[in-house]
């Protein structure tokens, strides 16, 4: 029986070996590729490992952007899009999945067709807005449109749905009202569509491009994302540096996910559901 | 939606000044976010209806020219052939992404060691920025010093063009998308299952039921509200698909055209040529198209979707 | 048509006539007084944006506007740098000039002229260039290249030219000897020819042709006689022989095996690849020349000739930027007043000391090959006078974007060249009748 259940685990883990191969190959060779040389990147047929591991792309980078500044405004805009954007998108998530209003199904179809639409056609009226309101390259810019999600209500009101509805009928029984059983009862219980939440729109806030690229201007409201792209467009054929620019941009964020899990998924997990 | 309709009954039976409570408590919850759309996105998607029934120059000056953005758009090949190449890339990842994500997550959600590691990994390049991805997958299928034609040589086998051979080149932009997106989905699947109460499977084990038969019979059955929430949304950014190609394939590429979607050429229309009416017009049709299969699966879902 | 297109310049008419008349600081300081009412000389800086795409030149940007502020203490410019890459300044532009918040001075090139003319948002600049000396001392073309039915839009900032760029290391290796300046079309398939014979390294390559207008066939096409427009914009030239000889002349050479095929090219840029040590001998713009002087893999390795003359006629495509100010621009007088000042001699001469650039200005087109001496650069400006603009209409963009789709395929060898150029031109007709 035991013998049995090792090998089972040994299959997951192979298949689970394969998969991660091929997930982490490209981002491996990323990193293997940042330390490399111009010529050494290029080079017919490729060498795996760097000859020297070299880090000229990493200074490069470090002295060609204001480093510390960008980080910092990348920081500040994702973690306040991220923070606000979850606490309206789950108030909203949690009406739609569970409160009888009028219109609902009207108001909850027109949201979603927010998604539906290609999203580059925001971008110039967003930013006439931003404009109209005077907040070009100001740090609100950043985040401003991004606190309000359609992704996220959907998510949420999916998560929503699947609680049992139980806990809710009974806490309405003993006289909680509606603000009550969404913070006490129902917010804690969603958590792992919280974290997924969480995660997507940090993700998107961190990488974010074109949107803080249009709206701001000057060096010391930049975020990395378009920070980046300057430099690409800069060094066309300088790989390695390019490549640096990428892992440097993707160590923050791989770091906050690799806390986040432990923290939510899994403890989760192990509370299990049922009140 | 359509499983609300019960429960109106019942809650009117209760109290309906409970429910006029609810009402108000329900649109105080959804204020921030209606408001917020309606203002930022919303107010700009009329506008944009209301451009794809002009002639809009870079400086969103309009002309007022009835249809004939939307005549154009019909008889424009470029643009059909655009949707054909959306539709083959929706029709190939969605399945297929789907169930690698399920896979993935069912075989993380099993006790073994080393999970977090796991997640952490295959979660790796849905947070990598798409300009980098595009960079380093060119590299990689890089006909001339690409890995992975150098492995190919290795092995006695001949170079592929992967990403200038039209007949391919939009099959690896697709492995390119499946790749920055199983592990997302991956995730929150693994948070849907991480919900399903053990109380089922405890249940189940007594019953005598072996892993396996749990999985079909409780795992999939109590997932599919997020599975549905999967799917929607991959159709949806499938259909939008656009940055990977954007930056893999350039002008010159032989497999131009066969790998553009609808999308780029809206983009292209609208920032490279200017016409932002035209491009106007064809952010309406992907809005349409998106529109009708949502409709489709929304009607559809109380077929599978088990909400409880 | 020919002779309009190539007369780049009858330059130097009026060279002589010098430094006259530096646009008045007076008048900007009334014109501020007026817009900000009455709060003449006291305290408040006019504050002028300035929008640019290029980091490389940003140092040489920002001591002009160093040296202009200590000049005009009055004023306080702010540089906004979007890059130019996948259209980005063009969309902020555009959308900021659609909101009136444009930089009050931006730099343009010719591509996006005739648009923004259309779109109102250029400041007419037409008596201010007059009262300065630019109409005298700049290329007669640079300055005309921004004109349209007589009104300026811009003051020219720089030009760029193409050269031809070997690698001596390769050259060396295979014991051909160097390109030289005075070479013809035929010389370079010979010597293309001479190095492969002689062996190169897998995957190095003698020369490279991309499908590339502005750096390759153009100058073939013109140096030919033929042409890609007509003068009334109507029409294209693509079913002129003439036209298709001066494309054919590439594709020849990727037939021969010269050049790597255009798919790969389309995947590899030929910059890339000279860069990687993987060219023999390239084709590369005067705005390459900070990128090939600062990487160190192959900065020591390389020098430029001339680009070979193509039937006897000297070759070469010419482009540059020039610096606009926005029509909507709350201090327009001001903004005129520093983009004139900006093709001082000054100016021009901070700029092209950089040497990143080719200063416009006839007197300080030299600063370019003095800042790299190590280099022939002098192949960019030796016949710069001789060179093309480049065709540009309302639909330039989307012409060259239909241009290169049709070309791939004859380049490619899927259709001929004869067949591509039919249904180019079928196409490229209909658009600019659209």
């Amino acid at each position: 029986m035991k013998s049995k259940s090792n090998t089972k685990k040994l299959f997951i883990h192979l298949a689970l070996l394969l998969g991660v191969g091929i997930t982490v190959f490209p981002f491996l060779w990323m990193v293997l590729t940042s330390f490399k040389t111009v010529g050494e990147a290029m080079q017919i047929p490729p060498t795996f490992f760097p000859k020297k591991f070299l880090t000229e792309a990493y200074t490069q980078i470090i002295t060609a952007l204001p480093f510390a500044r960008v980080y910092l405004n990348t920081i500040i805009s994702t973690v306040v899009t991220t923070v606000i954007q979850v606490l309206f998108c789950s108030m909203a998530a949690y009406a739609f999945a569970r409160i009888e209003f009028p219109f609902k199904n009207a108001i909850f179809v027109l949201l979603l067709s927010v998604l539906m639409v290609p999203g580059q056609i925001f971008l110039i009226p967003q930013y006439q807005i931003i404009q109209k309101l005077g907040l070009l390259d100001t740090i609100p810019a950043l985040f401003l449109p991004n606190l309000f999600s359609a992704f996220g209500t959907f998510l949420l009101r999916q998560f929503f749905m699947s609680l049992p509805k139980e806990l809710e009928e009974a806490a309405l029984l003993d006289g909680c009202n509606r603000y009550q059983i969404f913070w006490k009862i129902m917010l804690p219980l969603t958590k792992p569509g919280i974290v997924s939440l969480v995660i997507f729109t940090a993700k998107f806030a961190w990488n974010d491009f074109m949107w803080p690229l249009i709206v701001n201007t000057s060096p010391k409201m930049m975020t990395l994302g378009p920070a980046l792209s300057t430099l690409q467009g800069q060094y066309t054929t300088k790989y390695p540096m390019q490549m640096a620019g990428a892992v440097m941009a993707v160590i923050p964020i791989i770091v906050l996910f690799f806390i986040f899990q432990k923290q939510f998924i899994e403890g989760v997990a192990q509370s299990g559901i049922k009140g | 939606m359509a499983e609300s309709k019960g429960n109106t009954g019942t809650v009117k039976k209760r109290a309906s000044k409970r429910a006029k409570k609810d009402w108000i408590a329900a649109y105080i919850f959804i204020a921030p976010v209606t408001l917020g759309l309606l203002v930022f996105y919303i107010w700009p998607f009329i506008q944009n209806v209301w451009f794809s029934f002009n002639e809009v120059n870079k400086f969103n000056m309009t002309t007022f020219v009835g249809v004939q953005n939307y005549v154009e758009m019909i008889q424009d090949k470029e643009m059909w052939a655009t949707f054909g190449n959306t539709l083959k890339y929706v029709v190939c990842t969605v399945p297929v992404g789907l169930f690698l994500s399920i896979c993935i997550a069912a075989l993380l959600n099993s006790k073994i060691k080393g999970t977090s590691i796991y997640r952490t990994l295959y979660f790796l390049p849905s947070v990598t920025m798409a300009a980098a991805v595009a960079m380093v997958w060119k590299w990689i299928y890089n006909e001339k010093m690409g890995i992975l034609n150098s492995v190919i040589r290795g092995l006695g086998g001949k170079g592929v063009g992967w990403l200038t051979d039209p007949k391919i080149a939009l099959y690896m932009i697709m492995i390119v998308g499946l790749w920055m997106t199983v592990g997302y989905n991956m995730i929150i699947l693994l948070a849907g299952m991480q919900g399903i109460s053990k109380s089922y499977y405890e249940a189940a084990a007594i019953d005598g039921a072996g892993s396996l038969q749990q999985f079909f019979k409780i795992t999939i059955p109590m997932l599919t509200p997020t599975i549905f929430f999967v799917m929607i949304t991959s159709i949806i950014s499938g259909f939008q698909v656009f940055d990977v190609v954007y930056m893999m394939i350039g002008k010159t590429n032989p497999a131009y055209a066969s790998t553009q979607t609808v999308v780029m050429l809206f983009y292209r229309q609208a920032f490279d040529y200017g016409y932002k009416g035209y491009a106007a017009a064809i952010s309406i049709l992907i809005f349409a198209v998106i529109m009708l299969v949502t409709v489709v699966q929304l009607w559809g879902q109380k077929k599978w979707v088990n909400y409880d | 048509m020919k002779k309009n297109l190539k007369k780049m310049a009858a330059l130097g008419l009026c060279m002589a006539m010098g430094t006259t008349m530096l646009a008045g600081c007076g008048g900007s300081d009334s014109g501020d007084g007026g817009s900000d009412g009455g709060s003449s000389s006291g305290g408040k800086k006019t504050e002028l944006a300035f929008g640019i795409w290029d980091e490389n030149q940003r140092p040489a940007m920002e001591q002009l506007v160093e040296a202009y502020e200590k000049e005009h203490d009055d004023v306080s410019i702010e540089i906004q740098l979007t890059p130019y890459k996948g259209g980005e300044y063009w969309t902020k532009l555009e959308a900021a000039a659609g909101g009136g918040k444009a930089p009050d001075v931006f730099w343009l090139n010719v591509l996006h002229l005739d648009s923004y003319v259309d779109g109102g948002i250029l400041a007419d600049m037409t008596d201010a260039i007059a009262e300065s000396d630019i109409n005298d001392a700049f290329p007669e073309a640079l300055v005309n290249n921004y004109v349209r039915e007589g009104v300026n839009y811009a003051v020219p900032k720089d030009f760029d030219t193409n050269a031809l760029w070997f690698n001596k290391e390769i050259f060396d290796a295979a014991g051909v000897a160097y390109p030289t300046d005075d070479m013809t079309y035929e010389d370079l398939v010979k010597t293309a020819e001479d190095l492969k014979a002689a062996g190169l390294d897998d995957g190095v390559y003698p020369f490279a042709c991309p499908v590339d207008f502005q750096t390759w066939y153009y100058q073939t096409v013109y140096a030919n006689g033929g042409y890609i427009l007509n003068d009334d914009k109507t029409e294209t030239g693509y079913d002129d022989p003439k036209t298709q000889e001066g494309i054919q002349c590439w594709i020849d050479m990727i037939e021969k095996e010269l050049s790597p095929g255009s798919a790969a090219l389309s995947e590899t840029s030929a910059d890339a690849m000279f860069e990687g040590g993987q060219l023999a001998m390239n084709f590369a713009g005067s705005y390459m020349v900070p990128e090939y002087a600062g990487n160190d893999a192959i900065s020591d390795k390389i020098d430029c000739v001339e680009i070979p003359t193509f039937n006897g006629v000297e070759d070469n495509c010419i482009n540059g930027l020039g610096y606009a100010v926005f029509e909507g621009s709350k201090n327009k007088d001001a903004a005129i007043d520093f983009a004139i000042w900006l093709g001082s001699t000054d100016a021009m001469k901070l700029q092209g000391e950089t040497g990143v650039v080719i200063s416009a200005r006839e007197d300080a087109q030299k600063y370019f090959a003095e800042a790299n001496p190590d280099y022939n650069l002098a192949a960019y400006t030796n016949h710069a006078d001789e060179a093309y603009p480049l065709p540009v209409c309302m639909v330039a963009a989307e012409l060259y974007d239909l241009e290169a789709t049709y070309l791939q395929k004859a380049y490619n060898g899927e259709e001929s060249l004869a067949d591509a150029c039919k249904e180019l031109k079928e196409e490229a007709d209909a658009l600019l009748a659209k």
